[in-house]
């Protein structure tokens, strides 16, 4: 991999984790323009039960709460799930020369 | 603009997974004819940025908030739709399996949306207004109309759902997706278009783009 390649790499990731940093403190948590739009037309639904529990459901760990310590190390940890994967899809698909 | 479980009937479920797998048929083929090496860092970092910003909701008004969706400057950047499908279909699992974030019946639902609808309208009305304009405004217009439009689409759904009624569910949909459009999907792809314009253009797929001459 290239200096300038590992440069990038970097930088985004960096960027990445302040977002997941800064996101658990300015994030609104106002229901989405999807939500929202439930609550006025079909509340009801919003009842609904998901279908799996998830490991780390509204992007908080188990354990320490709703906080937004907690919210950190859950988009953390999604940040590098995501990154790894990608990376991965990348190197397994790319082009064969 | 996660659907969760409980608000598409599992039939209609299926139909929606059914297309996924079809596109990410076509999706890998893309990938295994042109998806270059050196875009894979590129790939793979826009995925987690597309994943931190996905959970950073900017507040709308009438009580509102929403994010960007981020897979049509994926598709912009890479050259073509089937790479913005890649990184939003992996985002989007993740997202639904791991933090509940869109439900897992409805995940087809919802990479058909996110990963499908809005890579294509970005890529292809960039591509169409791009010798019209700078590609400057071309990504703000692209990425604004792609989450726009795929919220009616989303609309739609719903409404073969029965879950919304058809005029008020376009009307709240739009409505919403129209300001996260310009202030979060389109301003922030702009950025991001910038940004990686200024930094690596060598990383931005000009073939695809047809951008030769303009660098």
């Amino acid at each position: 991999m290239s200096i300038k390649d590992k440069k990038l790499l970097i930088i985004g990731l960096t960027i990445a984790i302040v977002i997941g940093i800064l996101a658990p403190f300015f994030a609104s948590t106002n229901p989405d323009g999807l939500e929202s739009t439930a609550e006025k037309l079909n509340p009801n639904v919003l009842e609904s039960e998901p279908f799996i529990n998830s490991i780390m459901p509204d992007y908080n760990i188990p354990g320490l709460g709703e906080t937004p310590f907690s919210g950190v190390i859950a988009i953390f940890i999604g940040i590098i799930i995501v990154f790894a994967l990608a990376y991965g899809i990348g190197i397994l698909l790319k082009k064969r020369s | 603009m996660h659907i969760p479980d409980g608000f598409i009937p599992i039939s209609q479920c299926i139909v929606y997974y059914v297309i996924v797998i079809f596109v990410g048929y076509f999706a890998v083929n893309w990938a295994k004819n042109n998806l270059d090496e050196k875009q894979i860092p590129l790939l793979a970092v826009l995925g987690a940025g597309v994943f931190a910003i996905m959970a950073m909701n900017i507040p709308i008004p009438w009580g509102t908030s929403g994010h960007m969706i981020g897979s049509p400057i994926v598709s912009i950047l890479l050259g073509s739709p089937f790479a913005g499908f890649l990184v939003m279909t992996v985002v989007l699992i993740i997202q639904a399996l791991a933090f509940g974030d869109g439900g897992v019946t409805v995940l087809g639902a919802n990479i058909f949306n996110m990963g499908i609808i809005a890579s294509f309208l970005g890529f292809y009305i960039f591509k169409a207004l791009k010798p019209l304009v700078h590609a400057v405004p071309s990504v703000f217009m692209g990425s604004f109309l792609a989450i726009f439009i795929t919220s009616i689409a989303c609309a739609l759904e719903l409404f073969i759902a029965g879950t919304f009624p058809l005029t008020a569910g376009l009307v709240f949909m739009g409505l919403y997706h129209l300001v996260i459009g310009i202030f979060g999907e389109g301003i922030i792809s702009t950025i991001v278009y910038m940004a990686i314009n200024n930094l690596r253009p060598d990383l931005i797929n000009k073939k695809s783009l047809d951008l030769k001459r303009e660098n």
